[in-house]
């Protein structure tokens, strides 16, 4: 049963540590928006030589917005396990003290205890466990697509440095705003890597 | 496990202390909860916190079948009072838990819902326990804002909560003592520190003493009983409260 707590409290660790990289996916989601509605004044200001790269800073945006979605929803995601993974911490606890009182009791204590775990309290335990193990393979799921649609991220970005070297006066700044992009969505890569690990290791 | 003794009983009615748990952790303060039954009926009073849960559901269940137990007493809202609320709740659903009005909406933190609270008005109210009525007394401010106690005319009972407690050293520490003067000091710090009101106590004392008691049974320490009673009422009218050094 003390294992039981320990998996329980390590559960709960796993969901504070995933909330916090989906907070910080989501601030770059947002900085990535920052990023494409510049990205689209500069290129209205280089004008004829900077059609293609306003094309994807505009499909940049829309990628930030898809990507601040996505995360909410996992965000929501993780709020619904912290509930169910605090039910199962109460009822680890429930059961190291229940498992105490049989150990202490005889006679109508111990088979009251015995039919009460193997009735009900067992029961509603296994219950929470597979409503995370659920909500983990849904977690894993929507982490993938949002794998996906970074990818997509990515390759908008490195067209845009493409584009780029056809901006004329205004190549050097075109450049450095495709970098950034570059950048900054390789760090929500990374992010989504170590939170496709953390899932790894839960399942 | 703590150990179940029978301190009243007459016919159908009776009172068990359940006390003093030898492999009780010396971090937790000990406790000692009462199981007041009449007939089928029972009133388990301050049940105790969830660690020590075990040891009285173990020793409550050599004398009484624990799933008839279906009200619980609160004298006020403290952790190793009532936090083992939610057990008791799992073993049967329907327990009522008398509490004062001003923990309503506190103590359900520990568990239940609206239904399990019966809540007392200040002034204190009868509980019906079989065929016997048992009279809950306000002892508000003793230490608790919002605290009673309970007395049965039948036994002639007193249950004290907090009042009366003595933190007795190992081999002091009987269920019941001998030695008032002796015991007494194991109890000044703590009455001088815990009880936080003069009036309240002057107020507590008058009440309490045109009461006919046999034993005062606190919540931790030895209880009082005969010339106990009435010496220990005299003592605290007389002590000075709601100072931190003693």
């Amino acid at each position: 049963m003390a294992v039981a707590t320990q998996d329980t409290g390590r559960e709960l660790r796993r969901i504070v540590r995933t909330n916090e990289e989906i907070k910080s996916v989501v601030a770059t989601a947002f900085k990535i928006n920052l990023m494409a509605m510049n990205a689209i004044f500069l290129a209205k200001r280089a004008g004829q030589t900077a059609l293609g790269f306003g094309v994807l800073s505009n499909e940049l945006r829309r990628f930030a917005m898809d990507l601040q979605k996505q995360m909410s929803q996992l965000r929501e995601m993780t709020y619904g396990s912290v509930n169910t993974v605090t039910a199962l911490v109460k009822q680890a606890r429930l059961n190291r003290v229940l498992e105490r009182a049989r150990k202490e009791s005889s006679g109508v204590g111990r088979s009251l205890i015995d039919e009460f775990m193997r009735t009900r309290h067992n029961l509603a335990f296994a219950r929470n466990r597979e409503q995370i193990a659920a909500l983990n393979r849904r977690l894993s799921q929507m982490i993938a697509d949002t794998a996906q649609l970074v990818e997509l991220g990515s390759v908008l970005a490195r067209s845009a440095k493409i584009e780029a070297a056809y901006g004329g006066a205004f190549s050097t700044s075109l450049m450095q705003v495709s970098s950034d992009f570059e950048r900054t969505i390789g760090e929500i890569q990374r992010s989504l890597e170590s939170l496709t690990k953390q899932q790894d290791d839960s399942l | 496990m703590k150990t179940a003794r029978v301190i009243y009983e007459d016919g159908q009615h009776k009172w068990i202390a359940l006390v003093r748990d030898p492999n009780r952790p010396d971090f937790l303060i000990d406790s000692n909860e009462y199981l007041v039954i009449d007939g089928d009926d029972s009133l388990l009073l301050d049940p105790g916190g969830v660690e020590v849960f075990p040891s009285v559901f173990s020793a409550l269940s050599t004398e009484f079948d624990p799933r008839k137990i279906n009200k619980l007493f609160a004298s006020h809202q403290d952790p190793d009072i009532i936090s083992s609320l939610a057990l008791w709740l799992e073993f049967n659903p329907q327990v009522k838990c008398y509490i004062s009005w001003l923990w309503a909406s506190f103590v359900p933190h520990f568990g239940g819902n609206k239904e399990t609270f019966i809540t007392i008005p200040d002034g204190g109210m009868d509980i019906m326990i079989g065929s016997q009525r048992l009279q809950v007394i306000p002892a508000h401010y003793l230490h608790s804002s919002g605290n009673f106690h309970l007395y049965d005319p039948k036994a002639k009972i007193l249950f004290s909560g907090d009042i009366g407690t003595a933190l007795s050293p190992p081999g002091e520490d009987d269920l019941f003592f001998e030695d008032f003067d002796r015991h007494i000091r194991h109890a000044e710090t703590f009455h001088r520190r815990w009880m936080g009101s003069e009036k309240a106590k002057r107020d507590w004392c008058q009440r309490v003493s045109q009461l006919d008691i046999e034993m005062m049974c606190p919540q931790h320490g030895s209880i009082y009983r005969g010339d106990q009673v009435r010496r220990f009422i005299d003592w605290f009218s007389h002590l000075e409260v709601g100072v931190v050094k003693g």
